[in-house]
């Protein structure tokens, strides 16, 4: 492909993947360079970038208590990240993390409520809360992967539009009715009742909770699935080519089922997590908030490594950490939304440069011809 | 290198005699250089074509033949060198450039707007074409051009409506509507019938008598030495060398294309043994739910090849599909030794024994974005000792695949290094590597040696020779008539997704299997009897009488 620039010619062709060096140095390049664009336009509005830059350092990481408060937000971030990573590796793309999470939120504290009234509580309590809300999670993403796997429907229209049948069932417990979920005592403003003491996770200092160790263990597992069993080469297989899946005698329809239901079940587990270690109940306006959503921004930059997505998420947490923040220093929380936007624009971009080779030149002497493949024959 | 490639490449040039009057030299192609990723595809290229000629370019898959062709249409724009078109240097900077210099190529996958009836197509990006196009007038001069040079289609029928060899008498006439007098066709008869084929020829006489000068891009000897007045042989992007086809010797002629001697291959029939693959009355669906495959009744024996020739699209997928497990069978059964295996999974045919070299490579004999080593292990993952239990030893995998990658002679491999990037010799030695290490009774290979470079397609053969001889039953679907001659010891012809005809491989003429395969049984002989005398106006009226 070319573009004709005056005397000068654009040129793109692709080229050969680069050693694993650049590979791992380009999202770091990316970052780096995407902080300069953000510069400039933070400098261009009005602010002074370094301060922005500091103060969202400072915010996001500096001391304990923005240290924790990052971690505990990178957390159900890391799980839906998973969840996309898992579905996006073969290439089923799950949309509806954000409604596995609620109904494993809705299922968990469910649970939890459930064994309080009837005395168990504990560890036991907690394994089975947080179960209950990856299998929650996992029949919810069910429910969209029976139809792909049998009847090839678009798993990207169902998945998403169960995000919102999700929203209202929580929102139903919640708002509209008198269930087992809704604090009776609170006549007022309606608001779900809390599990017991003895079911939230452990915290280790601040606000940082067990659920964040749960969350890397998970990423663990995925990486340690995808890479080493046979699950894992079957999927590998079935992402790339499921023509070659079916060949080799491979049950795809039963891969789409258990991929999806593994992306559902890590949604769900982050539900579970956010009632257990942060919220104690099921809060509506808590758990609406796009986690389901970043997820899928975090697997991406993360270019759906498993492992990949913990820095990316903790990163990403940063920013919603510091925003509050900034907003006291008068500067707007716009920036550190716009700041996203830029990185993941060159994050994704710095990708595209891996794979293509962009010359400028002196144009020759005509057009040349533009859509063209440049096989050779 | 600045000395002579080859002794052959250092001719002079024949055309510099005429000087003045009317230049007998139609284009000139002078030290064209043209590299992809650093690699020439065409290294200091010389060629020249003269009005009124067939000028064949032989070469084997990757010997640069489609390189150069493109730039001189002006798909490609040549890193050096230089284009005389009627004498005149031209730069051609696009394809428009070159039409508008009356140089057209035809493709090999063709640019027609399927919905379109031909008239539009033709009229489709023609500079005269107006807002207001005049449908009747169009569709005279279209009817007109095509009785001219034997290219008869209907002006009125959509593209999709059109056999593969209409649609490209369509994409002739495209380019001779748009008045173009040099014209390219790239392997043209790959996808046509030897009907069809003769047919083409006949366009092509047609055209060269009446002062156009065309280039026939192909690899195949036989049609160069029937069609061409001239050839030039290019390998690895370099000229080798320029003759008179009159002149031209075939052995020398493949000598100069493969730069080796061929060797011919000694038959050795082995005694057949009992029925190794049984296939009864099996109907199946094609992807569009019309029967695929009605009744076909098939045997292949231990140490047996059973060649399925036809003209693409007639069946031959679904058959090996259905044989394999990947398409539902409608009716029928088909058993592997005695064993109803009708309606068991893909992976239990597999188990009991059954490989697959499928036509597809790229997607389905091969996951092409992984890399080989995975590849190898497509089916063999499941046991011992590449999988201890849930886990697959990524060890024993490697192992695996360099075992296999010496055993079968597996070229240019780098393992981080995605499948599709390897050629497609060496992807097929991988995929037969994979499936002939799981020692199967019976193997379907689809298109075995397709799109392959000489010395590939010989290795190929040999390795399914040798199967054969270890013992294994064969099916093998084929559209290269000279590779089911050669391999089958039994030639079943498919047409329309039924059994045309079965023959003895020493009774085939080409043209009787031509003939079965363009879907006729009665007269087969006749014809073969008339045999090659016939000439093309005898298949022109044929292939006339079919469209």
């Amino acid at each position: 492909m070319s573009l004709p620039l005056g005397a000068f010619e654009l040129t793109v062709e692709r080229q050969q993947i680069p050693s694993r060096l650049v590979r791992m140095a380009a999202p770091t390049a990316s970052v780096a360079f995407g902080l300069l664009v953000g510069a400039v336009i933070i400098w261009a509005s009005g602010q002074d970038p370094i301060l922005a830059y500091t103060e969202m350092a400072k915010k996001g990481f500096g001391g304990r208590l923005a240290l924790t408060g990052t971690l505990v937000l990178a957390t159900p971030l890391i799980l839906t990240g998973l969840a996309a990573v898992v579905a996006f590796r073969m290439k089923i793309w799950n949309i509806g993390a954000e409604g596995q999470l609620i109904l494993g939120a809705v299922a968990s504290s469910g649970v939890g409520l459930w064994l309080g009234d009837n005395g168990i509580g504990g560890p036991v309590g907690i394994v089975l809360m947080l179960a209950a809300g990856a299998g929650a999670g996992a029949l919810w993403a069910g429910l969209a992967a029976l139809p792909r796997a049998y009847l090839n429907t678009d798993e990207v229209i169902s998945t998403l539009m169960l995000n919102f049948v999700a929203l209202g069932i929580m929102n139903y417990l919640i708002f509209s009715s008198f269930s087992h979920w809704r604090d009776p005592s609170r006549a007022t403003f309606p608001v779900g009742r809390f599990v017991d003491d003895s079911m939230f996770l452990h915290r280790f200092t601040g606000r940082l909770h067990i659920g964040l160790f749960i969350a890397l263990a998970a990423a663990g597992a995925l990486w340690w699935a995808l890479r080493s069993t046979r699950w894992g080469f079957e999927v590998w297989v079935t992402g790339d080519s499921p023509r070659a899946a079916l060949y080799s005698g491979m049950r795809v329809d039963r891969k789409i089922l258990s991929v999806l239901m593994v992306s559902g079940a890590f949604a769900g587990l982050g539900g579970g997590i956010e009632v257990g270690g942060v919220l104690g109940n099921l809060d509506p306006r808590a758990l609406s908030l796009g986690v389901g959503f970043a997820g899928i921004v975090v697997a991406a930059l993360a270019r759906l490594s498993p492992l990949g997505v913990i820095p990316v998420a903790i990163l990403v947490a940063s920013f919603t950490n510091a925003k509050p923040g900034l907003q006291v220093l008068g500067i707007p929380s716009e920036i550190v939304t716009l700041l996203e936007g830029i990185l993941f624009l060159c994050i994704v971009g710095g990708e595209w440069f891996l794979r293509n080779a962009v010359r400028l030149q002196r144009r020759a002497a005509g057009p040349r011809p533009v859509g063209v493949e440049a096989a050779p024959s | 290198m600045n000395g002579d490639p080859t002794p052959a490449a250092s001719t002079a040039e024949p055309e510099t005699s005429e000087a003045g009057g009317e230049p007998q030299e139609a284009a000139r192609l002078h030290a064209i250089t043209k590299s992809f990723f650093g690699v020439p595809a065409n290294d200091r290229v010389d060629f020249d074509l003269r009005w009124g000629e067939i000028h064949a370019l032989l070469g084997e898959n990757g010997a640069g033949k489609s390189t150069l062709c493109s730039v001189l249409a002006g798909l490609y724009h040549p890193d050096s060198g230089e284009i005389h078109l009627d004498g005149e240097r031209v730069d051609l900077a696009s394809p428009q450039q070159a039409l508008e210099h009356g140089v057209g190529m035809v493709y090999q996958h063709f640019r027609l707007v399927d919905r379109f009836t031909v008239a539009e197509n033709l009229a489709l990006g023609h500079p005269e074409t107006g807002f207001v196009a005049s449908r009747r007038s169009l569709e005279r001069q279209v009817a007109e051009l095509g009785r001219r040079y034997g290219l008869e289609v209907s002006p009125k029928a959509a593209i999709w409506q059109l056999s593969v060899g209409e649609q490209q008498r369509v994409e002739i006439l495209k380019l001779l509507y748009r008045g173009v007098r040099i014209l390219i066709l790239d392997e043209p008869t790959a996808v046509l019938t030897p009907q069809e084929a003769q047919s083409l020829f006949t366009t092509m006489r047609a055209m060269a008598a009446d002062g156009q000068a065309i280039i026939f891009v192909s690899h195949k000897l036989d049609e160069v030495l029937e069609v061409s007045d001239r050839v030039t042989v290019l390998r690895d992007g370099e000229r080798v060398g320029s003759m008179e086809t009159a002149d031209a010797d075939p052995a020398a002629l493949a000598r100069m294309m493969v730069g080796r001697d061929l060797s011919t291959r000694a038959r050795s029939r082995t005694e057949a043994g009992s029925a190794a693959l049984s296939v009864k009355g099996l109907t199946a669906d094609g992807d569009r739910g019309i029967e695929a495959l009605r009744e076909v009744d098939l045997e292949v024996r231990e140490s047996q090849i059973v060649g399925v020739a036809g003209v693409a699209g007639n069946g031959q997928r679904e058959l090996a599909e259905a044989i394999v497990g990947l398409r539902r069978s409608k009716r029928g059964q088909i058993f592997l030794g005695d064993v109803d295996i009708t309606r068991t999974s893909t992976l239990q045919r597999i188990k009991m024994g059954l490989g697959f070299v499928p036509e597809d490579r790229m997607r389905t004999g091969m996951a092409g974005g992984l890399p080989l080593t995975a590849n190898l292990a497509l089916k063999a993952y499941r046991q011992p000792p590449l999988s201890k239990g849930p886990l697959v030893s990524k060890r024993a995998v490697e192992e695996r695949a360099r075992t296999l990658e010496k055993q079968f002679d597996i070229r240019g491999v780098r393992w981080a290094m995605p499948t599709s990037l390897l050629s497609g010799g060496n992807i097929q030695r991988a995929i037969l590597a994979r499936e002939l290490s799981a020692r199967p009774k019976v193997l379907v290979a689809a298109a075995p040696t397709r799109g392959l470079d000489v010395a590939a397609i010989e290795a190929i053969r040999q390795i399914l020779l040798d199967e054969r001889d270890a013992g294994t039953a064969i099916l093998m679907i084929s559209e290269d008539l000279e590779e089911i001659m050669d391999l089958s010891d039994e030639i079943v012809v498919l047409y329309e997704g039924q059994i045309m005809g079965r023959l003895d491989p020493d009774d085939a003429t080409p043209e009787v299997l031509g003939m079965l395969m363009a879907g006729r049984t009665s007269d087969a002989d006749a014809e073969a009897d008339a045999g090659p005398d016939a000439g093309p106006d005898a298949a022109a009226e044929s292939s006339g009488d079919s469209a």
